[in-house]
């Protein structure tokens, strides 16, 4: 059995997944996970491994570890339609990441002016189990935000 | 019985293979036994895997081919390709 602490990858509270407005992950669809009502403006990689995608728009990215492990980080719901207005790109994909290496920066102000909800899945698309997962306030790259067992 | 068919798809979906569409597609892809990859130009993916169906970065309107291997390879086909074409959001 290994764990892996995921931390979270933005300062901010943590909601449930399933409460989240978007059937797609409300139903785990995309993975088991939680969401991040974020209060600052960088998300930074929860994970050591690789920056597998990072969208052109920079609204999410994946990063994939060893055994199938994968992560994904999307800010914001249905934020592929503001094609970047909102997000600046700081990482470059395919690049190797460590646990607290900012990855994009965004404004809350302007993505919420633009119509989208903020509120962010941060999800295990892939192998693994979520044994323990936090609750309020989480501080990024430092709290654990789930811890996967493999 | 053991089957390989494999098809080439146009993609429906307006933003392309991005998160939403991405799940939806594995989540089906999961659904069945056959083995199921995605090819665009070079660069293939595990069609059961998010991640890699992610980093094949497959826009609106891009040919991809998809491949599948196993006992319920027609119908997985099938199923998959009426997906890829359609808008999966």
């Amino acid at each position: 059995m290994a764990y892996i602490d995921v931390l979270a990858p933005l300062d901010g509270t943590v909601v449930d997944l399933e409460s989240v407005p978007d059937e797609v992950f409300a139903q785990k669809m995309a993975g088991d996970g939680v969401a991040i009502d974020p209060s600052g403006q960088v998300a930074v990689s929860p994970v050591a491994g690789q920056l597998v995608k990072l969208f052109k728009g920079g609204h999410a990215f994946g990063i994939a570890l060893n055994d199938g492990v994968e992560v994904i980080v999307h800010l914001g719901l249905d934020t592929i339609e503001l094609e970047g207005k909102g997000f600046e790109k700081i990482a470059v994909e395919g690049q190797f990441v460590q646990p607290g290496d900012p990855i994009v920066r965004f404004d809350r102000a302007t993505i919420e002016a633009a119509g989208k909800v903020i509120l962010s899945p941060v999800v295990s698309s892939g192998e693994g189990t979520i044994i323990r997962r936090a609750g309020g306030v989480v501080k990024a790259g430092s709290d654990v935000l789930f811890t996967l067992e493999i | 019985m053991e089957n390989t068919v494999e098809r080439t798809v146009t993609l429906g979906s307006k933003s392309g293979l991005h998160a939403r569409p991405a799940a939806v597609f594995v989540q089906h892809a999961k659904g069945f036994h056959s083995q199921i990859t995605l090819t665009k130009e070079e660069r293939t993916a595990n069609g059961k895997s998010i991640l890699s169906v992610l980093a094949l970065g497959a826009e609106h309107g891009d040919q991809v081919v998809l491949k599948v291997s196993g006992s319920d390879a027609e119908n997985a086909l099938n199923k998959l390709t009426r997906l890829l074409e359609g808008d999966l959001g």
